[in-house]
């Protein structure tokens, strides 16, 4: 945006109107962040106890909320934080890798080849996202355990890997649509093969689309509650959210020590939020959710 | 069978035993010299956890000092997990020896068979408990369980507050209601919950369930009961729309003279505040008569799982009798201390309290006092299925609605929907026919189309994109469209847990009937499709509004701060959803609440947000918009971006004002863009499940749930109606199928080709 | 250098045809250009070649070898396309090592031939840059030299000026012909711009809806079009077409009256085909009478464009005529212009080919050449 666009879009009275965009805008952002202000209150108060106030601050800041939940041990003494972050680090991790190595080369097959029985499968992998998961997991709890991987990280990254691939592959169609197929044909006639010119151009090509995906299947695996209890036993393979869900049962809970957890299973996400910012903008839209 | 038997029997099974392993040693060294391991698992709280684990710790040593090497491997299981995992775990090998569980599913369990008798316990052991904690383990004829410890509800006082006041009876409570300031009150107690609220119906005479699982709060005891409670509630006896929170933060304030609650909350009070606890007070009848109010008590008790855990070592026989002894030994005298003193249970074995370390805990006693007195929940496997309905009878009459007697029949109607027998049985042969024709049919036109030449073509063809896509579709198809379909065919299916039959398409038509009842009543899946279809058109309607406005805000050439903007309001997408469903809960609660508090700023009343429609409606509304504005806020960021700038220099140019400039250009270019993103916002919305389970969780009187979470409740809530919950999920997807057919874009649409030469 | 033969090549795309029987033989180091209006399947055709599309039938031979059925990669072409193409993430340097790395060329060849290159194109400070922060002229430059870095035996090119302004373009058509002449190598070339064709082509291919219509030196073509399609297609302003109806030795329509001899054997309804400067203002009867609507003048040339018209009836479109100078003080709108005729073509009204080329040198005589 040049200066000289600048000052020729600025019409008379928009000293008023840029106000109006900025009382707006800070009122989304009170909005946005009120909630998150409220729990980030309780896990730096003292007490456990929500006081009706209107203004989210702290009583009697203390980190005791954050020492309990990040000390937490066992009974034979193991740190169980640091396990079940690993636990969720490495489901969460593997789930965007296994998710994105197996819906990449199909989505830029969708985009690239007519094949018989393409409109079918796009169908029904669009299908799949309107089945509610109710009906799913006795189903999905059988299978895991007739192929013994109940109770394991990998049979958790292999059911979370598998139920992102369907929206990941419409995004990475989208992405590879609106990569010009003539790249790859440089890359053939250069002398690539079909799989070297997806390899070295249309990869490289999708980076931002590919980080959007990685980072929704990444969150999606992160935030997972319901599955990971079902089928994980032990409890230094638990993920975070389970830990979290566990300070925030009936008689049990303990709102203190939930705000605090909550906040350390924010912030990795919001950091990357925060670093891919821009190819979210332009990685939804490259992409698109095209369907 | 007499000890010395048994003496004997113990030899010769320990050296059948030694000789197997001898011969095994050298392929299974863990096997060896008789090793036994087993799996205990709990849903304790640290705390409780703690004490649990120096138990079983003291077990291992005993055992090993009896020269055995026995290993107790234990799992804290989440608590909101925890039926549904022993429920899956248990019959496929993958649970634990040995389980705590409340004494109350004791039916259920024996039902699904996931229990084993504990045989007749010896006479001194039985001894040790309470006749009455010890009856309710028995189903049938055997004993099930044995007992751990015992919660009640109990009364803390506030000995500043009470003074030197005599508080006997309810009715002295009452009497203190004039002496207190404004927002403070006799009884902080949580009395529309139907747990709490219990110690009320019984002192009427009022049972819940009847011998036969018949729901039995229906006659003129409950009615007056009911009438009583809402007089309390009336008076500002006890305060209205209580909950747990606010109950102990009352009491913790010094806001309420004394609290009707558990043995949780003591942990949370603190040290300064002097207290004491115990048993509920009496209540005065309208004729005269006192009675006292007995709670319901929980015992935490001990079972054995029906199959052993596949991953324990040691022989069937050995880690059976290794489970029960580590059972009576956890609920014996000296588990029972060690789990007194070190994890503050309330345990129930008498000869346990005799301890000296036991005698000061005057806090602990109070509570094992009034468990003792209470009332332990009926076993029935239907008095599960009493909460929800009364929950909301009781509801209804406290916030005056409804008259008791009304709404207690209205309850026993639900009742009786919620523990309906499964349709009759089925012959399954039309269902047989009708899919092996389906799937005749369809081979027969797949083979007709694989004869057609050009179809063959096209296969040999499309073999090079096949190596591309098959390893996605498999997985997909094995991990995803497999078990969907596995849980659609059980829609077919009625019953609860592993016991199965099938009903043909019953449960569709019970649904779609509303089971014979009012089409239009709460709860129909008319009703509850038309409230679906609602929020999904607010939701959505607001989250395009609001995403769009945002975006054209941020995207204005000049604007100071920007990115700090941007970054601010994206912010709400990085929380799980989970947690921001929590918290908005907690900010719209009537007494401790924010949004009260910020209403209160203003001098607005404060808002029961849950007791209509309207309000609990939308405050469902407001946390999943702030739940879901950022990402359309973000998709119209970047399809703003690629809309050209000379298209408004155009306009401009021809005089078009800024809204004509939106109207004519902005929403037109950002159809196409956004219109995929509608869709599939769309069907999300129609699924969210966490905002309405969460936050409103359907009230008031489930008005405010949508398809989804109904269908979660038929499978988890309301017995693990599977298939009934089933056919819901099914219908919701033929609903979205068919709708999103008709939404452009929604589709997979015409294949999308790279530019043509 | 290698040539290039393509024999009855067929291709259809979700059904219809594009390419139809094509025939053609490209010798070694000739620069063959395939011309056409968009649809007529050139760039099917160029990418039939490359190997990015497979043929249904036919044979494609590169020098000795039958590529028919090899991958791009294997038949040792460039291509520069009308894109581009170039990768967005790789710098000048890389793309145009590209081809060089994937043919695991030693790295100091590949060094060489990147600033060998680089220096014939001019691109030597770019190297460091990436595509997206570079000019339309400066990319296209780079792709021709990602094409030449390779040195392969046919070259491709898919109408690679088409994203170039006037000026440039023209100036990379001369770059082109220099580098042909220079690099001596076997290309063919896809453009739609006649001008493009005429100037650059050694040989000129013109299709038409999958066949070749005619093939031919660029001035040979646009001397002898083989039928009305093709004479339509080359020139500037483009030919003008009169229908006309032989009788006896005249050809007749609204303000035309034009001798023949008798002794050309014609159908009744013939096509006369007239270039703009092919006519000159004469005060003589002529042979077409000619109305004025509007003039174009350019200082170096000037056109008429009118009707050719009667006192009654005017003959269907515009008619484009040259001015001379004379003609140029004189024509007004609504002027009326008597025009000789120097030179014309005859094509068959049904079938479009040509039958003959007219000549009327000086004399008025008419004489006539049959076309083959």
């Amino acid at each position: 945006m040049s200066a000289r666009e600048d000052t020729a879009r600025q019409p008379r009275g928009s000293a008023i109107r840029g106000a109006l965009v900025h009382a707006f805008l800070i009122a989304a952002v009170v909005f946005a962040v009120y909630p998150i202000l409220w729990v980030i209150a309780l896990a730096f108060s003292e007490s456990v106890v929500p006081e009706a106030r209107a203004l989210p601050l702290p009583t009697n800041v203390s980190l005791d909320h954050f020492v309990a939940v990040i000390g937490r041990t066992d009974g034979e003494g193991r740190w169980m934080f640091a396990r079940q972050l690993w636990s969720s680090a490495f489901v969460s991790i593997m789930t965007s890798v296994v998710a994105i190595a197996i819906a990449t080369p199909a989505a830029y097959a969708l985009s690239r080849f007519e094949f018989v029985g393409k409109d079918a499968s796009v169908k029904s992998l669009l299908a799949t996202q309107m089945f509610p998961g109710v009906a799913a997991s006795v189903p999905l709890y059988l299978l895991l355990d007739a192929i013994g991987l109940l109770d394991t990280l990998s049979g958790l990254v292999l059911v979370y890997a598998t139920s992102a691939v369907p929206f990941a592959l419409f995004q990475l169609r989208g992405a590879f649509d609106a990569i010009p197929k003539e790249l790859e044909e440089a890359a053939m006639v250069d002398g690539a093969t079909r799989f070297g010119a997806f390899v070295r151009v249309a990869l490289p090509a999708a980076r931002p689309a590919l980080a959007i995906t990685a980072l929704f299947a990444f969150m999606s695996a992160w935030n997972e509650f319901a599955l990971a209890a079902t089928f994980l036993t032990r409890e230094e393979h638990y993920t975070l959210p389970i830990l979290l869900q566990s300070y925030a049962t009936e008689h049990d809970a303990n709102l203190g020590h939930f705000a605090a957890g909550a906040i350390l299973v924010s912030v990795p996400v919001m950091a990357l939020f925060y670093v891919l910012q821009r190819q979210l903008i332009h990685g939804l839209t490259s992409g698109g959710v095209k369907g | 069978m007499s000890l010395r038997a048994r003496a004997i029997l113990l030899v010769v099974l320990s050296s059948v035993c030694l000789a197997l392993a001898s011969t095994w040693t050298t392929s299974l060294g863990a096997a060896q010299d008789g090793r036994v391991s087993i799996f205990l698992w709990h849903a304790y709280g640290e705390s409780e956890a703690r004490g649990l684990e120096a138990a079983v710790d003291a077990f291992e040593a005993n055992e090993a000092r009896a020269g055995r090497d026995v290993h107790v491997e234990v799992t804290a299981i989440p608590f909101g997990a925890y039926a549904s995992k022993l429920q899956a775990a248990i019959p496929v090998g993958n649970g634990p020896d040995v389980f705590v569980d409340a004494h109350d599913r004791v039916a259920s369990y024996v039902e699904e068979h996931l229990v084993r008798g504990y045989g007749p316990l010896e006479p001194e052991q039985a001894a040790d408990f309470e006749p009455t904690q010890l009856e309710s383990l028995v189903y049938g004829s055997d004993l099930w369980g044995v007992p751990l410890s015992a919660k009640g509800l109990v009364l803390y006082v506030n000995l500043d507050l009470a003074a030197a006041r005599s508080l006997e009876t309810l009715e002295d409570f009452e009497a203190l209601r004039d002496e207190l300031p404004e927002g403070s009150f006799p009884i902080a107690w949580e009395l529309d919950s139907t747990y709490a609220s219990a110690a009320m119906f019984h002192a009427y005479g009022a049972q819940h369930i009847d011998a036969h699982g018949g729901f039995a709060l229906d006659d003129a005891a409950s009615a007056a009961a009911l009438a009583r409670m809402r007089v309390l509630v009336s008076d500002e006896t006890v305060p209205s729309e209580s909950s747990g929170d606010l109950v102990r933060n009352l009491f913790r304030s010094g806001r309420a003279v004394a609290a009707v609650s558990g043995p949780w909350l003591a942990p949370d009070l603190p040290p300064e505040l002097r207290y004491e606890v115990r048993p509920l007070p009496r209540l005065r009848r309208d004729d005269g008569t006192e009675a006292a109010l007995q709670p319901f008590a929980t015992i935490e008790s001990v079972f054995l799982a029906s199959h052993d855990s596949e991953a324990g070592e040691g022989t069937s026989e050995d880690r059976h009798r290794m489970a029960r002894e580590l059972a009576l030994f956890l609920a014996g005298p000296e588990g029972s201390r060690i789990r007194a003193i070190e994890g503050g249970h309330v345990v129930c074995s008498r000869s346990a309290w005799a301890d000296p370390a036991l005698a000061d805990r005057t806090t602990l006693r109070a509570f094992r006092d009034a468990a003792a007195a209470a009332w332990p929940m009926p076993t029935h496997p239907h008095m599960s299925r009493v909460f929800g309905p009364v929950d909301r009878a009781i509801r209804k009459v406290l916030r005056g609605e409804m008259e008791p007697a009304a709404a207690l029949a209205e309850a026993s109607h639900r009742f009786a929907d919620e523990t309906r027998p499964p349709p009759d049985r089925r012959d399954p042969m039309w269902g047989i026919v009708v899919l092996s024709s389906v799937l005749v049919i369809a081979m027969l036109s797949l083979v007709r189309q694989l004869s057609r030449p050009e179809v063959r073509e096209g296969l040999v063809r499309s073999m090079p994109a096949y190596a591309w896509v098959t390893h996605a579709l498999l997985a997909v198809i094995v991990l995803v469209v497999f078990p969907l379909a596995v849980g659609a065919g059980t829609s077919f299916f009625a019953g609860q847990g592993s016991d199965l039959h099938y009903v043909g398409v019953a449960n569709y038509v019970d649904i779609l009937t509303a089971r014979g009842g009012d089409l239009f009543a709460t709860g129909s899946f008319w009703v509850v499709l038309a409230v679906t279809v609602l929020w999904t058109v607010v939701n959505v309607a607001s989250h395009v509004g609001i995403g769009i406005a945002l975006a054209l805000a941020l995207s204005r050439p000049v604007l100071k701060l920007k990115t700090a903007y941007r970054v601010l309001l994206i912010l709400p997408w990085a929380v799980p959803s989970y947690v921001t469903a929590l918290a908005w809960r907690g900010m719209f609660h009537r007494q401790l609440g924010a949004v009260n508090a910020i209403l209160d700023v203003f001098g607005v009343e404060p808002i029961s947000w849950f007791a209509h429609f309207a309000t609990a409606f939308a405050a469902n509304v407001a946390t999943n918009v702030w739940l879901g504005f950022p990402f359309m806020m973000v998709v119209t960021l970047g399809a703003l971006t690629s809309i050209p700038k000379d298209l408004y220099e155009a306009a401009e140019v021809d005089g078009a004002s800024p809204w004509e400039q939106f109207r004519l250009i902005t929403l037109p270019m950002l159809g196409p863009a956004l219109l995929p993103a509608v869709a599939m916002g769309a069907v999300w919305t129609f699924n969210m499940f966490n905002v309405v389970f969460l936050v409103s969780a359907g009230e008031p009187d489930g008005s405010t749930e949508i398809l989804v979470s109904e269908a979660y409740r038929w499978a988890f809530t309301r017995g693990h109606q599977t298939g009934y919950a089933a056919a819901y999920a099914v219908l919701i997807f033929g609903i979205l199928l068919v709708t999103t057919r008709y939404l452009p874009g929604a589709t997979g649409g015409a294949p999308r080709r790279g530019k043509a030469a | 250098m290698t040539s290039l033969s393509l024999q009855r090549l067929e291709k259809k795309l979700g059904g219809a045809p594009i390419l139809r029987g094509i025939d053609l033989d490209v010798a070694s180091g000739e620069l063959v250009v395939l011309v056409g209006p968009s649809g007529c399947g050139k760039s099917t055709l160029l990418r039939t070649v490359a190997g990015l599309e497979l043929p249904d039938a036919g044979t494609i031979r590169i020098g000795d070898r039958d590529v028919t059925l090899l991958p791009p990669r294997d038949r040792d072409v460039g291509m520069v396309f009308q894109s581009y193409a170039l990768y967005p993430h790789l710098t000048v340097r890389e793309n145009l090592a590209f081809g060089l790395t994937l043919r695991r060329t030693e790295a100091a060849t590949v060094k060489a031939r990147v600033e060998e290159v680089s220096s014939m194109l001019g691109l030597e400070k770019l190297l460091d840059r990436y595509p997206r922060d570079m000019s339309g002229g400066q990319r296209q430059r780079v792709a021709m030299g990602r094409a030449i870095a390779r040195r392969p035996s046919l070259f491709l090119f898919d109408e690679p000026l088409s994203n170039l302004d006037a000026a440039l373009r023209a100036e990379v058509r001369v770059e082109i012909k220099r580098l042909h002449a220079r690099l001596a190598a076997t290309m063919l070339y896809v453009t739609h711009d006649q001008v493009e064709a005429m100037t650059l082509a050694d040989r000129l291919v013109v299709l038409r809806a999958g066949v070749v219509e005619q093939v031919g030196a660029p001035l040979d073509i646009y001397a002898e079009p083989a039928s009305r399609f093709v004479a339509g297609f080359l020139g500037s302003p483009a030919m003008n077409f009169l229908a006309v109806r032989r009788e006896r030795d005249r050809l007749l329509a609204p303000g035309v009256s034009l001798a023949i001899p008798s002794t050309l054997e014609t159908p009744k309804e013939l096509v006369l085909g007239v270039r703009p400067h092919d006519v000159r203002p004469t005060s003589e009867a002529s042979a077409l009478s000619f109305e004025v609507d509007v003039v174009e003048a350019m200082g170096f040339e000037a056109f008429a464009y009118g009707q050719i018209k009667d006192a009654t009836h005017a003959s269907p479109g515009t008619f484009i005529a040259r001015l001379d100078e004379d003609a140029l003080r004189t024509a007004r709108h609504g002027a009326r212009l008597a025009l000789a005729v120097d030179r014309a073509h005859l094509f068959d009204a049904a079938t479009e080919k040509a039958i003959g080329r007219l000549g009327f040198d000086g004399e008025r005589q008419p004489s006539i050449e049959a076309t083959p």
